[in-house]
């Protein structure tokens, strides 16, 4: 609803109401065609009734017609009997087709229509040509006021109006019926024009109030934000609530105000920046007037504020230069003097120094001249045992050289012996295959020695003597067992005796081998030591001529360094003489030092 | 009385010499088989086939060991019905004969095996004696002897 445009809101608080008063315009309309419809039905009941009545009356005028006829006799009187028959038909007829729409009535006053057809049709007329034929007689009319046609047609007729009766009366009943329905609807459209009627004006009022809500807020809220606004009130906005053309017109002016208060809110800072520029310039030059050069000036730019800071900064930066070059001309004079008054005095020292040196030298090189005659004697004593080291040398090359053919002896005589141990091996052998077959001689001998017995027993007495012999054969049998068991244990034994032997001896040869080649090791080192031993002697002559070259050397060395002595003390005079000098440098620099440090250029 | 001295397991017995063919080495045998555990096999003795018992199977031992002293015995083997058999027994460790007194012979006054007799001391322990014909149950004499059988 906010966000529709004021065009809109208009278009739907109109449109809403005339909507309101066009469905109470229909409603009005049609209580109004039910009204009309109302009457026109009870017009056609009265229509109805009014054909009932003339169809009563015709009837009733024939009716009349006929007894006058039969009273009188008079054919004046029935002259318009057929016409008034054809009047009644009619009118029934018109009945009839009026009452088409209610079944009822319609069944009702065809009955009667069909008696009253009759009734005109056959009775009356029956009655006149009754009456003609009895002409003036006298009595005429009693006969036929008691005759039995007048009696039929007036049942006939009672019948028929009683019918018109009963439809009269359901037609009175209807017209009520409707009347009081025709009632009810005026009512209810009066109701409904007063209801209605209120209810538009309602609706409408309140339509209007909510419209002037809509529209009215908006511009009272941007009223007074302008009102705020004009007062100075920088930070006065409108709240947007709606989005037609009053929240578009808010939203304007709140961008407005923005706009307004960031001007302001620049210019402020613009303002505050160039007072702090300018006082920043201030306290520099403040401070440079003091003394103080360290001062920075941050002021840039291209506004006449900037430049002036920049040239004040270069002047600055000029100056600084200036003064820290002189601050360090100072320094370097100080340092300088400083060194070379520190190295003066190191030299005076080295001078001190050089001149203990060489009396100390002086000392050592006596030594040296007396060290070397005691060596002299040593290298001659080591020179013998050379001498006769490689003499002893040569006799132990000699001996181990005989060891190694010993060696080789042994050697060849272990395989000898294991070549013999071998054949040894293998005679077993031979021997354990004899033991074999004697082994089964004997076993089958054994057998031969039972059955021998057995065949004896069999020969009973004559056998005694056989039998005695197969016992004795039984016996050697098991001797040679024994025997030969006995033999094949100690060949068992001795072959394995053998073999240790065998393998006795493979470890001897192995370790007589090892040793033949340790012995040809030491064999060999012992050659490289008489080598060597043999080289020094020579080396020793050398040493023995250099050490008396030496000694002649110590001598000139003490002489040179006595010259040397005297030199050392002069430079150490003219030391003492550019120490002076140094000094007094010193103090001048000093003074030029402390008057420059008044400035400070350093931050 | 002369018997064969033989051992079933660590015990000796005696066979009489009266009963003993001959002695013959450990030889090869033919297995039989389905034939029963203590029938070691049959040997070809001149031509003729004969069945050699276990007698260390039939005591109920293990069969017998192949050593050099363990020998095929040929008996012979007298059955129910008095026909004569040649019966092979293999026994281990055969020693050799020995002369049994009958009045040093005891009945053994155990009764185990049927076919084991008398007992006879001496220094090297007790001699049982073996008894050939009654080596052979029934029904393996009906098996090794079958033609008898039927006539019988």
């Amino acid at each position: 609803m906010n966000n529709l445009s004021i065009k809109n809101k208009l278009y739907i608080g109109f449109g809403s109401i005339v909507a309101i008063i066009l469905l109470l315009l229909i409603t009005a309309y049609n209580n109004f065609a039910s009204l009309t419809d109302a009457n026109r039905w009870d017009r056609h009941t009265m229509e109805v009734l009014l054909q009932i009545d003339r169809i009563n009356s015709v009837s009733l005028q024939i009716q009349v017609d006929t007894r006058g006829y039969i009273l009188t006799g008079s054919e004046a009187l029935i002259g318009t009997e057929r016409e008034n028959a054809e009047q009644l038909k009619q009118h029934v007829a018109k009945a009839v087709q009026l009452t088409a729409d209610n079944p009822q009535q319609n069944e009702r006053l065809k009955r009667a229509q069909a008696l009253l057809t009759t009734w005109a049709d056959v009775n009356i007329r029956r009655q006149i040509e009754k009456r003609r034929a009895l002409g003036d007689a006298k009595g005429a009319a009693e006969i036929l006021g008691q005759s039995s046609e007048l009696k039929e047609a007036g049942a006939i007729v009672a019948s028929a109006r009683e019918l018109l009766d009963q439809a009269t009366e359901e037609e009175r009943r209807l017209l009520a019926e409707r009347s009081a329905k025709a009632v009810d609807l005026h009512s209810s459209q009066n109701a409904l024009l007063l209801g209605g009627g209120a209810v538009v004006f309602v609706v409408s009022l309140l339509i209007a109030y909510a419209l002037g809500r809509v529209i009215m807020g908006p511009l009272a809220n941007l009223t007074a934000a302008l009102a705020r606004l004009g007062s100075g009130d920088q930070v006065a906005r409108i709240v947007v609530t709606s989005g037609d053309e009053l929240g578009k017109v808010s939203e304007d002016f709140n961008k407005m105000a923005q706009q307004l208060q960031d001007a302001t809110q620049r210019e402020q800072a613009q303002t505050n920046e160039l007072r702090a520029k300018v006082d920043s310039l201030l306290g520099v030059v403040a401070r440079a007037a003091g003394g103080d050069m360290t001062g920075k000036i941050s002021v840039g730019g291209e506004d006449a504020i900037g430049q002036l800071g920049e040239g004040l900064q270069r002047m600055f930066d000029n100056l600084r230069q200036l003064l820290t070059n002189v601050q360090k001309a100072g320094i370097q004079v100080t340092t300088s003097a400083t060194e070379i008054a520190a190295s003066a005095k190191q030299q005076e020292a080295t001078g001190v120094e050089q001149a203990q040196t060489s009396v100390e030298v002086l000392s050592t090189t006596k030594e040296i001249s007396s060290n070397t005659s005691q060596l002299l004697k040593t290298m001659e004593d080591a020179t013998a045992v050379a001498d006769y080291t490689t003499s002893a040398t040569s006799e132990a090359q000699g001996n181990l050289r005989r060891m190694d053919q010993t060696m080789q002896n042994m050697v060849n005589a272990t395989d000898s012996i294991n070549a013999k141990l071998a054949a040894l091996s293998e005679k077993a052998s031979n021997i354990n295959s004899v033991l074999t077959t004697i082994t089964k001689v004997a076993d089958q001998t054994n057998i031969l020695s039972l059955n021998a017995a057995i065949e004896a027993e069999k020969a009973g007495e004559a056998g005694r003597g056989f039998s005695v012999v197969a016992t004795e054969i039984r016996r050697l049998a098991d001797q040679t067992s024994v025997s030969t068991w006995d033999i094949e244990q100690m060949l068992k034994e001795m072959q394995s005796a053998v073999s240790a032997s065998v393998m006795g001896m493979d470890k001897f040869s192995e370790e007589i081998r090892r040793s033949v080649g340790e012995v040809r090791q030491v064999t060999d080192q012992l050659s490289g030591v008489m080598d060597q031993v043999q080289k020094l002697a020579p080396q020793f002559d050398a040493v023995l001529q250099g050490m008396q070259a030496q000694a002649v050397g110590a001598q000139q060395i003490t002489e040179t360094m006595m010259q040397l002595n005297d030199a050392t003390q002069q430079t150490v005079e003219s030391l003492k003489a550019t120490s002076e000098a140094v000094h007094q440098l010193q103090y001048a620099a000093g003074d030029l030092q402390s008057s420059v440090s008044t400035f400070a250029v350093n931050a | 009385m002369k018997v064969l001295v033989f051992h079933i397991g660590a015990d000796r017995y005696g066979l009489p010499l009266r009963q003993v063919r001959r002695v013959l080495p450990l030889l090869e045998l033919k297995g039989i088989p389905l034939a029963p555990d203590s029938v070691a096999g049959l040997l070809n003795l001149h031509g003729d086939p004969m069945p050699v018992i276990d007698l260390s199977r039939i005591s109920g031992g293990p069969p017998s060991r192949k050593h050099f002293d363990t020998r095929i015995v040929v008996a012979d083997y007298t059955s129910p019905e008095g026909a004569v058999h040649a019966l092979g027994l293999m026994a281990e460790r055969v020693q050799g004969v020995q002369d049994v007194a009958p009045q040093d012979l005891a009945p053994s006054g155990v009764q185990a095996a049927p076919f084991l007799g008398r007992v006879a001391g001496d220094a090297k322990g007790m001699v049982q004696l073996v008894e050939v014909n009654q080596l052979l149950p029934a029904e393996l004499r009906a098996r090794l002897f079958p033609a008898e059988a039927a006539a019988g």
